[in-house]
């Protein structure tokens, strides 16, 4: 596939942003490559309901 | 080929935190991984020492890409060699993240994280 891209004005304002975390990224400029990535794990298990104890190993 | 440039007449930046980067020029590669256990009690408990990375599939789960099915075949013209961005305003960078400012080849990026939650028995 052939794809061209005509890049002509840009002009921002302002960026105003709270918050950037977890591996993300905030770019001004051009990139061949961005790939990323991102597991979350918050299955029903991980909620324990009962005495305070150090985390135990979990199963798969 | 020939790259565009950025220009950014203000940055504010309030706080920048683990291992944050606030890239200003160009770069050639850029590999971020960020893994976090994050333990929520409901009472206020720091044991220390309990957390092992080891321990979770979360963190050694291989991430699989989706492969190019296609070769494509990018050319771009820059009308305009310039992009232009009057300010940029952050509040907070944190765990393995960017700001970026100029032109880069490849970025590749990872978090993991696990959430466990502690609640305290029910009381009848």
């Amino acid at each position: 596939m052939n794809f061209q891209v005509y890049n002509r004005d840009i002009h921002v304002g302002d960026i105003r942003v709270v918050g950037v975390s977890s591996s993300s990224i905030l770019m001004v400029g051009d990139a061949e490559i961005i790939q990323l990535a991102s597991a979350f794990d918050t299955p029903a298990e991980s909620l324990i309901i009962g005495p305070f104890v150090p985390l135990a190993v979990e199963g798969r | 080929m020939l790259q565009r440039s950025s220009s950014v007449k203000h940055i504010h930046i309030t706080n920048a935190a683990i291992s944050s980067v606030i890239q200003l020029g160009d770069s050639k590669i850029i590999n971020g991984l960020n893994r976090a256990i994050a333990v929520q009690r409901e009472k206020q408990l720091f044991i220390g020492d309990e957390e092992d990375f080891s321990k979770y599939p979360i963190f050694q789960r291989p991430i699989i890409f989706p492969q190019d099915k296609e070769d494509v075949m990018i050319t771009s013209f820059h009308q305009n060699p310039m992009i232009h961005v009057n300010t940029i305003n952050v509040i907070a960078f944190s765990s393995s993240s960017i700001l970026h400012v100029g032109n880069t080849q490849a970025i590749n990026m990872e978090a993991r994280i696990k959430h466990i939650r502690q609640l305290l028995p029910k009381k009848n």
